[in-house]
């Protein structure tokens, strides 16, 4: 008896684990990720703008005639930050004991997250595609990707499609080009991008005979359905790299190969480093490597992606990897790269024509040739509005913090949780910059502008208003009302504008003191604050903001530059010399209001943009007076450093205001300040600041260190209230000094994302005029028009040509009609066609497409 | 006895002691110099390896140049940089960031003061990581993980230890009973490792039963009060310290009731039981005796052990152990940390095995320090 039992235990033991092993997804790799920025390039966070000069200046829907809150601050009481394995989050949301993730979840995560019952939103993810070895290879090999006409055929050869609907399980969108499909670009060129994705469509057929033609004319043959040249078979190494995606991705587009005869493929399936060291280290013209499965990535809506070209496909690219240089694009594609990377047109409708032939032009080169532009999915709890960027999603949107609350609920307590936390030190000036960190720093600093989540414009947060002026000639235009533009021959920069730093004597020099008088410049920017500015905004520890904060911001930016300085950091010499390569001069016109007038040389074509203050705000977080003067009295010793590479050169630590061995000596000079009542750079900020009101910011800071334990002090919507370093949480409360009320930028809770119909006959006379309407809606209400950049509409015949494009026309809000004519029904021919539209909004970058098909009959 | 006698036993015995503190000494010099060489050439096979023979180096400057480019792409977008300016820029961060993870030196000479500093434990500073305070000091990036993982391997393999060789004792008496046999049963489950148990744990009671929480060392803000913290982190530590211990609960028995089973079937101890002597005094005398060198060095290299981590158990817990710190020190080639924490489980191992000599010496008579007879 005992023996069957222990018999049936030991089955029923065994069986569960086979079960066991058979149905959970187990976390064999441990999932912490790595200090190092993703394994990917990652394209960078740009902020510029190409939206028309031509629109009128639209209204900021903020204005709100019912009271709503009179709440100040965030919506919650507090957030708390916490950590989370991605592979269990759902059912962490699920049992509620997490409310967010804000990290954003990879696209294989897509039905699961559909699936789950919670909220959730999507942004933008990494983009693949292919990269070509084109080199001519030093042994004599043969290499058909120097081939542009293959490369080019390789468009033909790929189902995106498939890859979007089965490998992606709807968690990408496909991709044509390098410009991303969700921003600005795309939609501005929609019947372009349109037309040339009906071209290059998935036809295998058509690929394999290209192919056939150009590798036959270059002396391969067809030997027994395999490719050879000069009697040996044509061997293809291809790097797929192994995360599961691009491995489907990689093995389909092999398969493919296959079919159309090459047979020979190597497939190396490694990781990051490992393919890095053969594509980006290793000498193109050995030949090591054919294809290559990239990926890239971007954390910022970027707004004119005109650089893309030069970045992703020529050899004047800064990529300064060797394989650009192998590249020999069409000289039309050189120069048109070059032209738009240095912003070498002069209107927005030439830049525009430029792109689109740029567009056409990528495609025939496919030095890149592009998949997918994936999506990663934030879940959250049904109850909870979580508003996400477009590029950043949840947690690199600057507006969460604002927006992020329970729904109707005024209150409340959200736990967030994200990969990591507390992966470098936290400085303003040189500290942590990773995404889950930025995402506690945000919500307790301000800035002088906010971004706005679905167009990537900005919208004032602290300034109040700003006016631009531009050099005539160059294409900026302007779309918000918060920003008056307008053009000029010349910009003169005014004689006392500062113009450079003394770091010895520490006094900024003007443009006659640098003998430097008469300068002109591309862009004037004259920034103004509200008249109440400083009796309105605190900081933390409960002192109001001054101009001393901003201009201990504005010294540091020149200091830690030169080399005469204690504050000297060669780290910071390459940014500083990119900013010194436009900067032509700023002057504090007014203190009440603060107003600051800017000139430079570089300028974005948007001109809300454009504007320049001087808040108090680094990349990683804002910096108080006496934050820095402590930090700097540290760093001057030699005990801290801001930058890791000055801390690890010097073998000492790097500032951090929130833990660590930082804290004691910062202690030590806070002390040290207000014993000797120190104003930092004397001869400068001697002018805004008394050594009296200096002690009192000291021992402001110093009491809200007894409180809370660190130094981390903002202007933000929420303070930092309490730190768990090793165990990886941090509490942020809500700021209830803080300057605005809580709705005001409710405004973003949801995308204006549009819906369009078309409405027609089904059947259309040859030769006879037809006549389609479109209804456009948010919500079920009717779009407004003057929030519609364009509709337009593209026709296709029976073949899926691209016949004819047009715009449609406006009769009232939502509703638009398109005529077609004749001639245009009887350019599509007899057959089916097909009618697409593109909707542009304003409010959101991503376009709106649909389309209908109808019959033309004889 | 005459006293010539005596004199002539007294220098003998001076002499057997000089000699057997010479042998003693050359003993242990020996040892220390054998042990010190295995130390230097492990941790010297372990920097050859961290970096792949230098190989990291191709790999850093790569993923260096990557990252640079985009942060140039970034900050040059709406600037007026010609492209030559921006290719310099791009060159100037190489060389500064380069310069800051020490591939400006070769790695030959980088291996050698790596090893340097390790035997010195001048662990120096970390390449990429920070502690969780911020620091690079990989004196203090090892040793604020390391409470949470002594906590956790600790609580688990000592718990494991002890009541393993209680059982299988207990087992080794009862030789064929329902519970040998159920322990026998049992023991193929401890072919799944830890994790697996512990997805299992969590599903059951944090998914489902929602009586325990999903992951972490404690709650998300950790309560104030000394009291609630120390619960609340003992709530966290009983899922992954169950993992632990049931992925090798049974098989731990199970060997050990193997191991004094074999002891127990002895001639001696046969002759002891015929003899009559009480049970207690020959699993005492004749069983666990002799086992004790066993036992102890299986205690100490577990205590050694300790200090190791357990890494994949501390990732699907996300505890802030030790042993997550090595994983992502060794997926980041961060030198310095990985051999930080090999040099100390190097020289804990080194002393371990030095002292276990003496320790056999001690509870075993039939084993001799330095090999004489006295």
């Amino acid at each position: 008896m005992k023996r069957k039992f222990l018999f049936l235990l030991s089955m029923v033991l065994v069986l569960s684990m086979v079960l066991g092993a058979c149905g959970t997804p187990a976390p064999v790799e441990p999932t912490e990720p790595p200090v190092v920025d993703t394994e990917e390039p990652v394209e960078e966070p740009v902020e510029e703008p190409v939206e028309e000069p031509t629109e009128e200046p639209v209204e900021e829907p903020t204005e709100e005639p019912v009271v709503r809150t009179e709440r100040k601050g965030g919506w919650l009481d507090e957030i708390v930050y916490t950590v989370a394995d991605p592979a269990a989050v759902l059912t962490q949301i699920q049992a509620g004991d997490v409310d967010i993730y804000a990290e954003g979840l990879a696209p294989s995560f897509a039905q699961e997250v559909r699936d789950s019952g919670l909220g959730f939103s999507t942004s933008q993810g990494t983009y693949y595609g292919v990269l070509f070895n084109p080199a001519t290879c030093d042994d004599g090999t043969f290499n058909p990707w120097g081939n542009r006409k293959i490369r080019e055929a390789f468009n033909w050869l790929t189902d995106r499609n498939y890859f979007a609907q089965e490998i992606f399980s709807g968690g990408g969108k496909v991709k044509f080009f390098p410009i991303i499909t969700e921003w600005p670009d795309y939609a501005d060129l929609a019947d372009t991008v349109r037309s040339l994705e009906s071209y290059y469509a998935f036809d295998l057929e058509k690929a394999r005979e290209v192919i056939t033609e150009e590798m036959e004319g270059m002396g391969a043959e067809l030997v027994d359905g395999a490719w050879t040249y000069e009697g040996e078979p044509v061997e293809i190494t291809f790097i797929i790299r192994d995360d599961a995606a691009r491995t489907a991705m990689g093995d389909w587009t092999a398969d493919r190969l296959e079919e159309i005869g090459f047979t020979t493929i190597d497939r190396q399936y490694k990781s990051g480093s490992e393919a890095s060291a053969i594509w980006i280290g290793g000498d193109p013209k050995l030949c090591e490597w054919d294809l290559y499965t990239a990926g890239w990535g971007a954390s910022v809506i970027d707004r004119d992606q005109g650089n893309i070209f030069q970045e992703m496909y020529l050899p004047t690219s800064q990529q300064g990897i060797d394989v650009w240089l192998e590249n020999d694009p069409d000289p039309e594609f050189q120069e048109l790269g070059d032209r738009l990377y240095n912003a070498d047109y002069t209107t927005v409708e030439e830049r525009k024509e430029m792109m689109a032939r740029a567009l056409e032009l990528a495609l025939q080169d496919s030095f890149h040739m592009w998949w997918i532009d994936s999506s990663e999915f934030t879940p959250y709890v049904n109850d909870i509005v979580a508003v996400a960027d477009l590029a950043a999603g949840v947690q690199g949107a600057q507006v969460a913090p604002y927006t992020l609350r329970y729904d109707g609920v005024e209150g409340g307590s959200v736990k967030w949780a994200q990969q990591d936390l507390f992966a470098e030190p936290y400085n303003p000036v040189a500290g942590t910059n990773w995404t889950f960190d930025q995402a506690v720093i945000r919500a307790t600093n301000s800035q002088d502008t906010l971004y706005d989540p679905y167009t990537g414009l900005v919208h004032p947060l602290r300034l109040e208003s700003a006016e631009i002026t531009m050099q005539e000639g160059l294409p900026v235009g302007q779309t918000l009302d918060w920003v008056t533009l307008d053009f000029a021959s010349e910009i003169v920069v005014p004689d006392d504008a500062w113009v450079d730093w003394d770091p010895v004597n520490q006094v900024f020099l003007t443009a006659e003191e640098a003998g430097v008088s008469g300068l002109t410049a591309k862009r004037k920017s004259v920034a103004v604050y509200p008249a109440d500015l400083f009796e309105t905004v605190r900081w933390h520890d409960g002192t109001a903001i001054s101009i001393a904060d901003m201009m201990m911001t504005w010294i540091l930016t020149w200091d830690r530059a030169y080399e005469d300085s204690l504050m000297y950091d060669p780290a910071a010499v390459p940014v500083f010399t990119v900013f010194e390569s436009a900067f032509k001069g700023i002057k504090i016109t007014s203190t009440d209001p603060l107003t600051i007038e800017y000139y430079s040389d570089s300028y974005s074509q948007d001109a809300e943009l454009n504007a320049v203050g001087l808040w108090p705000w680094w990349n990683s977080g804002e910096l108080s007076f006496s934050a820095a003067a402590i930090a700097n009295s540290a760093e001057m010793s030699g005990e801290l450093a801001y930058s890791a590479a000055k801390a690890v050169a010097a073998e000492i630590e790097q500032t951090s205001f929130i833990g660590g061995p930082s804290l004691e000596i910062l202690l030590t000079h806070l002390d040290q300040l207000i014993a000797d009542q120190t104003i930092p750079y004397e001869a400068t900020l001697g002018q805004y600041i008394t050594a009296e009101e200096a002690v009192a910011r000291y021992e402001a800071l110093k009491a809200w260190y007894e409180e809370k334990g660190h130094f981390w002090v903002g202007t933000g919507a929420y303070y930092l209230d309490q730190v768990f370093l090793t165990e990886k949480s941090a509490v942020v409360r809500q700021n209830a000094d803080y300057v605005d009320l809580a709705d005001r930028w409710d405004m973003f809770a949801t995308p204006m994302i549009a819906t369009a119909e078309i409405d027609g006959p089904g059947q259309v006379q040859l030769g006879q005029p037809a006549t389609f309407e479109v209804f456009i809606t948010f919500e079920d209400d009717a779009y407004p028009a003057n929030e519609i950049k364009i509709v337009k509409y593209l026709l296709y015949n029976a073949a899926g040509e691209l016949v004819v494009i047009g715009e449609a026309e406006l009769v009232e809000d939502g509703y638009y009609v398109i005529e077609l004519t004749e001639d245009d029904i009887t350019e599509l021919g007899a057959g089916a066609s097909k009618l697409e539209i593109a909707v542009v909004p304003i409010p959101v970058s991503q376009p709106t497409f649909t389309s209908v098909e109808f019959v033309i009959v004889q | 006895m005459t006293t010539e006698t005596n004199i002539e036993l007294a220098k003998i015995n001076r002499a057997a002691r000089v000699n057997n503190a010479k042998r003693l000494g050359k003993f242990l010099a020996l040892r220390i110099v054998m042990l010190f060489l295995t130390i230097v050439v492990g941790i010297y096979i372990t920097i050859l390896i961290a970096n792949m023979g230098g190989y990291v180096d191709t790999i850093m400057r790569n993923e260096i140049r990557e990252r640079v480019n985009q942060q140039v792409a970034a900050m040059t977008a709406s600037e007026p940089m010609s492209t030559e300016g921006r290719s310099d820029l791009v060159e100037q961060m190489i060389d500064i960031e380069e310069t800051r993870l020490g591939l400006d030196t070769p790695f030959v000479l980088r291996s050698f003061r790596f090893l340097g500093n390790a035997l010195t434990l001048n662990l120096g500073r970390a390449v990429h990581m920070v502690s969780d305070h911020g620091s690079r000091a990989v004196r203090n990036i090892i040793l604020e993980r390391l409470p949470a993982t002594l906590l956790l391997t600790g609580v688990s393999q000592l718990f494991l230890f002890f009541s393993t060789v209680f059982l299988a004792l207990m087992l080794s008496r009862h030789y064929g009973s329902f519970w040998d046999k159920l322990i026998i049963t049992l023991s193929p489950t401890s072919s799944a490792p830890p994790w697996f148990y512990g997805i299992f744990l969590i599903l059951l009671f944090a998914a489902v039963l929602k009586i325990l929480p999903f992951s972490g060392m404690v709650s998300a803000p950790p309560p104030k009060e000394t009291g609630a913290y120390i619960l609340d982190v003992l709530k966290h530590l009983i899922l992954p310290a169950s993992s632990l211990i049931l992925s090798s609960f049974f098989i731990s028995i199970y060997n050990w009731r193997t191991f004094f089973l074999i002891y127990s079937s002895e001639d001696y101890v046969d002759m002891a039981k015929a003899k009559g002597l009480p049970s207690r005094d020959i699993e005492r005398r004749y069983i666990l005796r002799p086992t004790l060198p066993t036992i102890i060095t299986n205690f100490a290299l577990i205590i050694i052990g300790l200090f190791t981590g357990a890494t994949i158990t501390e990732t699907v817990f996300l505890w802030p152990g030790l042993g997550r710190t090595i994983f992502r020190a060794i997926s980041l080639y961060d030198t310095p940390v990985i051999v930080g924490t090999t040099i100390i489980y190097a020289y804990l191992l080194a002393f371990t095995v030095f002292f276990l000599d003496f320790i056999y010496a001690i509870v075993d008579p039939r084993v001799k320090v330095g090999g004489g007879n006295s």
